[in-house]
């Protein structure tokens, strides 16, 4: 895996890009955790140059504070696309990245071959019960991001997460890392408020008809962030969606289930 | 030096079962627990409340706006600004504020606040609060990344059409308006004293000393955390050569008897309601992510200054609030000295206290009132007094302290 900062906009954005892999190029955007290169991306990686970049205001890119809503985030992907010369590929959006994805193939169809997009936000049911991700105590979001806490791809992801909050040493090294944490979780949640505050809906469902490419739906069946429900809304939009729910995964499937979802991936890719 | 009476108009009727019944007291609180009756009297009462106040000697009266909670019934301060406006003489109007960031356009607020202004007959102090994350993000629906720039083009706005004497355009990042030209117009000139309600965010200090106005530190933490804030205020104050006391205020709850025990006995139960009940609010609308700014997550981690709502803290009984300073209660000269200690310490030349708290019924409250108005109020008016306040209505009274001449007398 290489790791690039990508100067965008004459350097308004300096973006942060994993790139790991040798085959087809094939863009990932991440999801409300942020920008991890996991089991799941290193799995793509054998068939694939994945790219991943960090999200303006994630913890790893500057610039976020130039994009004021969904709309000024899709014109900074394309810049971005265009400055990695990107002009046909898959692309495989998580979560808030399946968002972001599904804007993207909305906008230019003819720059995605085909379109995966896994627990996605971006529709709102007032009549299906999700979790307020903005008000969730941090230890119930976390509860509510795996199916099983205790699988090692959930303690890798929080293993990082200080003890309960009491005097902090800021000159010491476990209080520094503690206060690290608590910003770089504080940044990333106000960057995906920005995007899906109170509600995540920002009108896609207006414009999900112009996803014409071969699109796979992916969604954990315990997922209560973003439950499958909504993967059957995304289907009901887009015509000719796959969608494929899969067991033992909340909503980080990818983390939790990557052989899985990889393994619905790859032959969709290919046959599409 | 000015002391006015706050007044948070609280839901008091809540079961005594409600702390470990509901996670919050706020923006998800249950509404079979509003009785429209029982608001009935609770506003009424609290008009008269506020009306006393300011015939028995306080220098203004403060109001202000919260939504979807039991612990002020106030989303609208203007409608109650607009009854003192009518019921009351002379005292100053402090409507601490409107959450500017929520009106659109916000013009709505230059045009009421210009009304009150009118109507008073120039006594209006406009305050222009963020808003708390509670009522502005979980309430209102706001983006807690967008609030603050929405907050400072809506002051921008205001204060342009308040000033500005040609008709306008205004081409913001939220509002967009044609023609500015603003009717009716405020009384005082230029317009009303803005003053800004906060609750320690570290760059409201610098921008409220850059614009020239109130800092006014809205907190129930008691005087070692409010000491801590305004500690913080006076470093930016300083650093821009401002030293004048009345460029800051704080908020106190205060409760006056003829002896401790009598205090405690008719005051005690409705600290303690306050406390336990009016400040139960659940964790998770304490703070929508990106409310706060990085910088003041950063200064809170260390010093813990900042949040509203902090958690939950563990329920406290009336002697751990007067020990702590949370309320500062006693005989009349036991208040004063108290009062004057606080004064000193956190520099403040607007003292905001807090007379009705928590479940305190009518007549107590009138009570307290009273004997701070008359038996406290007094004797702390002449600190201060080598400074000029220009934060203060230009037509509201301003009252003498106890044993001054009066000119004519």
């Amino acid at each position: 895996m290489r790791e690039t900062h990508i100067p965008v906009r004459g350097g308004d954005f300096a973006v942060d890009v994993f790139e790991g892999g040798d085959g087809s190029p094939l863009l990932f955007l991440h999801g409300i955790r942020g920008l991890q290169w996991n089991g799941f991306l290193e799995r793509l990686s054998l068939e694939h140059r994945v790219i991943a970049p960090c999200t303006p205001g994630f913890p790893g890119s500057t610039g976020g504070e130039r994009l004021q809503d969904v709309h000024d985030l899709i014109y900074f992907y394309l810049d971005l696309l265009d400055e990695l010369g990107l002009h046909r590929l898959p692309i495989v959006g998580h979560s808030f990245g399946g968002m972001i994805a599904a804007e993207l193939a909305a906008v230019q169809p003819e720059r995605f071959s085909a379109v995966v997009l896994i627990a996605a936000f971006g529709l709102w049911r007032s009549d299906v019960p999700a979790l307020d991700i903005f008000s969730a105590l941090p230890q119930d979001f976390t509860r509510a991001m795996f199916y099983d806490l205790e699988s090692p791809a959930a303690k890798v992801m929080t293993a990082n997460e200080p003890e309960a909050l009491t005097e902090i040493d800021a000159d010491s090294p476990a209080g520094q890392r503690t206060i690290d944490y608590h910003l770089d979780r504080a940044q990333s949640l106000a960057t995906v408020a920005r995007y899906l505050f109170p509600i995540p809906n920002r009108g896609l469902s207006k414009r999900l008809h112009r996803l014409t490419q071969p699109t796979l739906l992916v969604w954990g069946r315990h997922d209560t962030i973003c439950p499958p429900a909504y993967g059957d809304a995304f289907q009901a939009a887009i015509a000719g969606a796959r969608l494929e729910i899969v067991p033992e995964a909340a909503h980080m499937v990818v983390a939790e289930q990557p052989e899985r979802v990889a393994a619905l991936i790859e032959p969709f890719l290919a046959g599409s | 030096m000015k002391i006015e009476m706050f007044h948070l108009c609280p839901y008091r009727d809540l079961p005594p079962d409600f702390r470990e019944r509901n996670r919050s007291v706020w923006v998800d609180v249950p509404s079979h627990l509003f009785d429209a009756q029982t608001a009935h009297r609770l506003y009424n009462e609290t008009l008269d409340e506020l009306v006393y106040a300011s015939e028995v000697g306080y220098d203004g009266v403060c109001i202000n706006e919260h939504h979807q909670n039991a612990y002020g019934l106030m989303p609208s301060p203007n409608i109650m600004a607009a009854a003192l406006a009518r019921q009351t003489k002379d005292t100053a109007i402090i409507v601490l504020g409107n959450s500017i960031a929520l009106y659109n356009p916000p013009l709505r607020v230059a045009e009421e606040f210009a009304m009150l202004d009118c109507i008073s007959g120039g006594r209006l102090v406009a305050g222009f609060p963020v808003g708390s994350t509670m009522d502005t993000n979980f309430c209102y629906g706001m983006n807690p990344a967008t609030l603050r720039d929405r907050y400072r083009e809506a002051e921008e706005l205001i204060i342009k059409a308040w000033t500005c004497d040609e008709v306008f355009s205004f081409d913001g990042e939220y509002t967009q308006l044609r023609y500015v030209n603003l009717w009716p117009r405020p009384l005082q000139d230029p317009h009303p004293p803005v003053w800004i309600p906060g609750g320690g965010s570290i760059e409201t200090w610098e921008w409220t000393v850059q614009k020239g106005y109130n800092y006014a530190y809205l907190s129930y933490s008691g005087t070692a955390r409010g000491k801590r804030v305004m500690d913080g205020f006076w470093k930016v104050a300083n650093s821009h050569g401002v030293d004048n006391p009345y460029h800051a205020g704080f908020l106190q709850l205060v409760a006056v008897g003829k002896s401790e025990q009598e205090v405690a006995d008719k005051f005690g139960a409705h600290g303690e309601y306050f406390y336990n009940k009016m400040l139960h609010i659940y964790e998770g609308f304490s703070d929508a992510p990106g409310y706060r700014t990085l910088d003041t997550i950063k200064a809170g981690l260390l010093a813990q200054t900042t949040a509203f709502a902090g958690g939950d803290p563990v329920e406290l009984t009336w002697n751990d609030l007067c020990e702590q300073g949370n309320i500062i209660a006693g005989t009349p000269s036991q208040v004063t000295e108290q009062l004057e200690q606080v004064i000193k310490d956190l520099r403040i030349g607007h003292l905001m206290v807090l007379n009705q708290f928590g479940s305190m019924p009518h007549d107590l409250a009138m009570e307290n009132i009273r004997m701070t108005a008359t038996e406290v109020v007094p004797n702390l008016r002449h600190l201060w007094s080598e400074y000029e306040d220009h934060w203060w209505p230009q037509g509201a009274v301003v009252r003498q302290p106890a044993g001054a001449a009066v000119a004519g007398d």
